[in-house]
């Protein structure tokens, strides 16, 4: 993790000054990360690799506000943020008409089941409660560092995710809990 | 059987995500050794993220665009705005901002016997707003120049390419017409030949 923002700093350094490859290179260290990011947020692999690309360009276009090139992490996630929930925003009265519902996984699932469940679970939580799980668990990131994405207070991000956490814990548990442990 | 901390009991969701710091961790771990309750909990909550994790990341169907693909191109205006905020241009400016400072300041043609408190009234506002006036007006100038001959070359480049295109297109066709008049002699001298029996045997 060090040694990749060390990189991230010397090739925004060189993005800044013009140099395109380097930008190049900063594309495809993050596409991935943020295009599953947007992806589970979003849950349309079309939109999400619409808005990835929206949140490159932007970075692009304002790399040089940057004013912490170690930080580049959080503030690309939250450009990617901010794009993602201006798209949530315009669909917000088509999305609300589909409610989604957990679906049954009972008895011992196979790994692929298992990632069907999660990803049914992952459906059933608000959009604020999916991300801070997106964030956190998917993407490792502190809950300071979420607080700075998601421009909300630490408190806020724990509270959204602890809720979360407890909602999946019961979604999952008939597919998951055997006696304490997984089916 | 329930934890004996009660309201005091160790954050366990903080403990499994990895935010607890060194001393909290090791106080949480001491507590969890002694207490079923807490065991549970910390245990479905590792269950649960072992779930999530089973989760896997998706290849992208698509690279996204680069910066060297069209929609990440500089305009033409902040390319040149780019050009004159490099180091070595601003590092010239400054120096030509120096020099004619020192130009006005210096007390050239100045009487030798002049008291020194007439140099010292220089208004100095009036030589500011002269030099801003006159590094504003080079600088204009050299932009404008700078611009001028973009422009002038792109407008010359694509005269050439259109001239060596004309020149391609008319040579071709200038090929075929005489392609086509060669076949439409030799057909006229078959058909005259077949009318007249010249040449047929």
């Amino acid at each position: 993790m060090i040694f990749r923002e060390v990189e991230d700093r010397d090739l925004i350094a060189k993005a800044r000054q013009g140099d395109v490859e380097a930008y190049n290179l900063l594309v495809s260290r993050w596409e991935k990360r943020i295009f599953n990011y947007l992806l589970r947020l979003v849950s349309n692999r079309e939109d999400a690799l619409d808005i990835s690309q929206e949140t490159f360009l932007k970075a692009y276009q304002n790399l040089r506000k940057l004013d912490d090139p170690a930080r580049f992490s959080a503030w690309l996630f939250r450009i990617a943020h901010n794009e993602a929930f201006s798209l949530l925003r315009r669909r917000k009265p088509e999305s609300e008409l589909s409610e989604p519902r957990p679906r049954d996984f009972g008895g011992r699932l196979l790994p692929i089941e298992l990632s069907l469940a999660v990803e049914s679970a992952l459906k059933v939580l608000s959009e604020d409660q999916r991300e801070a799980v997106l964030l956190k668990v998917y993407q490792g990131f502190k809950f300071d560092e979420m607080a700075e994405i998601l421009e909300i207070p630490v408190s806020t991000v724990k509270s959204r995710l602890y809720t979360a956490l407890d909602l999946l814990k019961a979604t999952l548990a008939p597919a998951v809990f055997r006696k304490g442990g997984l089916a | 059987m329930s934890c004996k901390l009660e309201d005091r009991r160790p954050d366990w969701k903080s403990y499994a995500l990895g935010e607890l710091d060194a001393r909290a961790r090791q106080e949480a771990e001491s507590h969890v050794a002694a207490c079923a309750d807490c065991q549970d909990e910390l245990a479905e909550l590792r269950v649960t993220l072992d779930a999530m994790a089973t989760l896997r990341e998706e290849e992208l169907p698509r690279r996204i665009a680069f910066v060297s693909d069209k929609v990440f191109e500089p305009r033409w205006y902040e390319k040149l705005t780019q050009a004159f905020l490099r180091p070595s241009f601003a590092a010239a400016a400054v120096i030509a901002a120096a020099i004619l400072v020192h130009a006005f300041v210096r007390p050239i043609g100045a009487p030798k016997n002049a008291p020194s408190q007439a140099i010292a009234q220089v208004d100095t506002s009036a030589i500011e707003a002269r030099v801003t006036a006159e590094v504003t007006a080079r600088l204009q100038s050299e932009m404008a120049a700078a611009v001028n001959t973009a422009v002038t070359k792109a407008v010359a480049d694509t005269e050439k390419r259109d001239d060596q295109r004309t020149a391609q297109l008319l040579s071709a066709s200038e090929r075929r017409y005489s392609d086509a008049a060669d076949f439409l002699n030799k057909q006229v001298t078959r058909i005259y030949a077949l009318n007249t029996g010249a040449g047929v045997r």
